[in-house]
């Protein structure tokens, strides 16, 4: 306490110097603000336009300040943009994952369609294939454990038509492709909207037959068709219209269709589940009753 | 003690001749001769800075309250006190020394005294005009009233001073 004592003396008495040297100034600037209030309020007229001015130079200075701030936290501004960066890298990245497990199947987890929810796409590899006989199958790491079973739909990852599932073990599923003289499936014209038959005669491994088409549909080359089944949703590609020709009693058409997928190069697949498949399947049991 | 009371009638005699006469005047919108600052002016420059000020405030609210200034003729004139120092150093380059047994405004030369009186009037008419105009837009108008009211002040200032420096400070 009594060190601090003549220390604060000390500096009162500095203080007290100091405002004996610019009294006359601080007198000064006391009298003309004064002065300049009294005129700037005296009338409407000086007090808008001393307002307007002052306003104005207010904006200017806080403008400046406002840029010199702005210039000084650019570091920080680039270290929030580098973070932003990071975070997207990082979400292209979990995308890239994604897309990765839905292509290669590393994931046993079913991925949901986001546009037609009542299907699921189980993620699948080709384990052994033939397209060289009459009835080729292709074989797939996923089975019943993974919770495929039989009558489901196998397409591309680019949603192109690639069989149906026929028989399911435990860890491996057979695959009735397309290029198989059993397999039949449901098709439609795009454009018109016309269904037919699709079936593999058994000739060229690029191309199957569409028959049964109306002949008010009047197909033409380059026409794509899309299936129609309940085992897999409408916009999967089948392939497209090389030519056609009507029948001999003219009533319908036959189209050679250029198979969408290439069946010899085949990985990665989707096995389609309908979660629906249970009820139509009643559905259906009892019309045939 | 003499001194400062010529100088006291003088000051009065300045204020009521710029209330009752000049201020009267209307002889052009861009003319009005304002000699009132020669108070503060012909102050003796060995006062001290605080007596200055003082005067100019006190000359400053009478001409407000007589003319309704409303503040400006003292927002106007009190720089001048706080000036007039380095206003003489600039345009005489002669400033207070120690021993000088005389009046420093009594030991100038004619052009040196019209020299200071011209640029302390120029500096108040300049502040007074733009402080009333608060404005810009008519800046010849306004160049126009500072230039020939602060010639025409300086011509009706000078007898005044010449009888004041050559009657009172002399003496």
């Amino acid at each position: 306490m009594r060190v601090w004592q003549p220390l604060s003396d000390k500096i009162m008495h500095r203080l007290i110097e100091f405002i004996k040297r610019i009294y006359i100034v601080l007198l000064f600037l006391l009298i003309e603000g004064v002065a300049l209030w009294c005129y700037a309020t005296a009338t409407p007229y000086t007090e808008s336009k001393i307002l307007a001015r002052t306003s104005a130079l207010g904006k200017s200075v806080s403008g400046a300040i406002n840029d010199t701030r702005n210039f000084m936290s650019l570091p920080e501004q680039n270290s929030e943009l580098t973070k932003r960066v990071a975070q997207l890298e990082e979400e292209i990245e979990r995308r890239d994952i994604a897309i990765r497990e839905l292509t290669h199947a590393d994931d046993h987890k079913p991925i949901v369609d986001s546009i037609d929810s009542k299907f699921l796409y189980h993620p699948a590899h080709v384990v052994s294939l033939t397209s060289n006989r009459l009835r080729n199958y292709i074989i797939v790491d996923r089975g019943t454990e993974d919770g495929i079973y039989e009558n489901m739909g196998v397409i591309t990852p680019t949603k192109e038509l690639v069989g149906t599932v026929v028989s399911c073990s435990e860890s491996y599923s057979v695959v009735m492709p397309m290029l198989n003289t059993r397999y039949k499936i449901g098709g439609r014209l795009v454009d018109n909207d016309y269904v037919c038959s699709i079936f593999w005669e058994g000739e060229s491994r690029y191309e199957v037959l569409a028959v049964e088409i109306s002949k008010y549909a009047e197909p033409k080359s380059g026409m794509v068709i899309n299936v129609v089944s309940d085992r897999m949703p409408h916009d999967v590609k089948i392939g497209e219209v090389e030519s056609c020709k009507l029948n001999a009693s003219k009533t319908a058409y036959s189209a050679v269709v250029k198979i969408a997928a290439d069946m010899q190069r085949l990985g990665d697949l989707l096995i389609v589940e309908n979660r629906d498949e249970t009820e139509l399947f009643n559905l259906m049991s009892t019309i045939q009753e | 003690m003499f001194k400062n009371l010529s100088y006291l009638w003088m000051a009065i005699a300045i204020m009521l001749v710029q209330i009752f006469l000049l201020d009267e005047l209307s002889i052009a919108m861009w003319l009005r001769p304002m000699i009132f600052p020669l108070v503060v002016i012909l102050l003796q420059m060995e006062w001290r800075t605080i007596w200055a000020l003082l005067i100019s405030v006190l000359v400053g609210v009478t001409m407000d309250v007589a003319l309704g200034g409303a503040g400006l003729y003292t927002a106007t004139i009190v720089p001048l006190a706080m000036l007039r120092r380095w206003i003489l150093f600039l345009t005489t380059r002669r400033s207070i020394e120690q021993g000088d047994q005389t009046s420093l405004l009594s030991r100038l030369s004619r052009g040196q005294l019209m020299g200071y009186t011209v640029t302390m009037l120029a500096i108040h008419h300049t502040m007074f005009f733009v402080m009333e105009a608060l404005s810009l837009s008519h800046p010849f108008l306004l160049l126009a009233t500072i230039i020939s009211s602060t010639l025409l002040s300086t011509a009706i200032a000078w007898p005044i001073i010449r009888l004041f420096t050559l009657k009172i400070v002399t003496k």
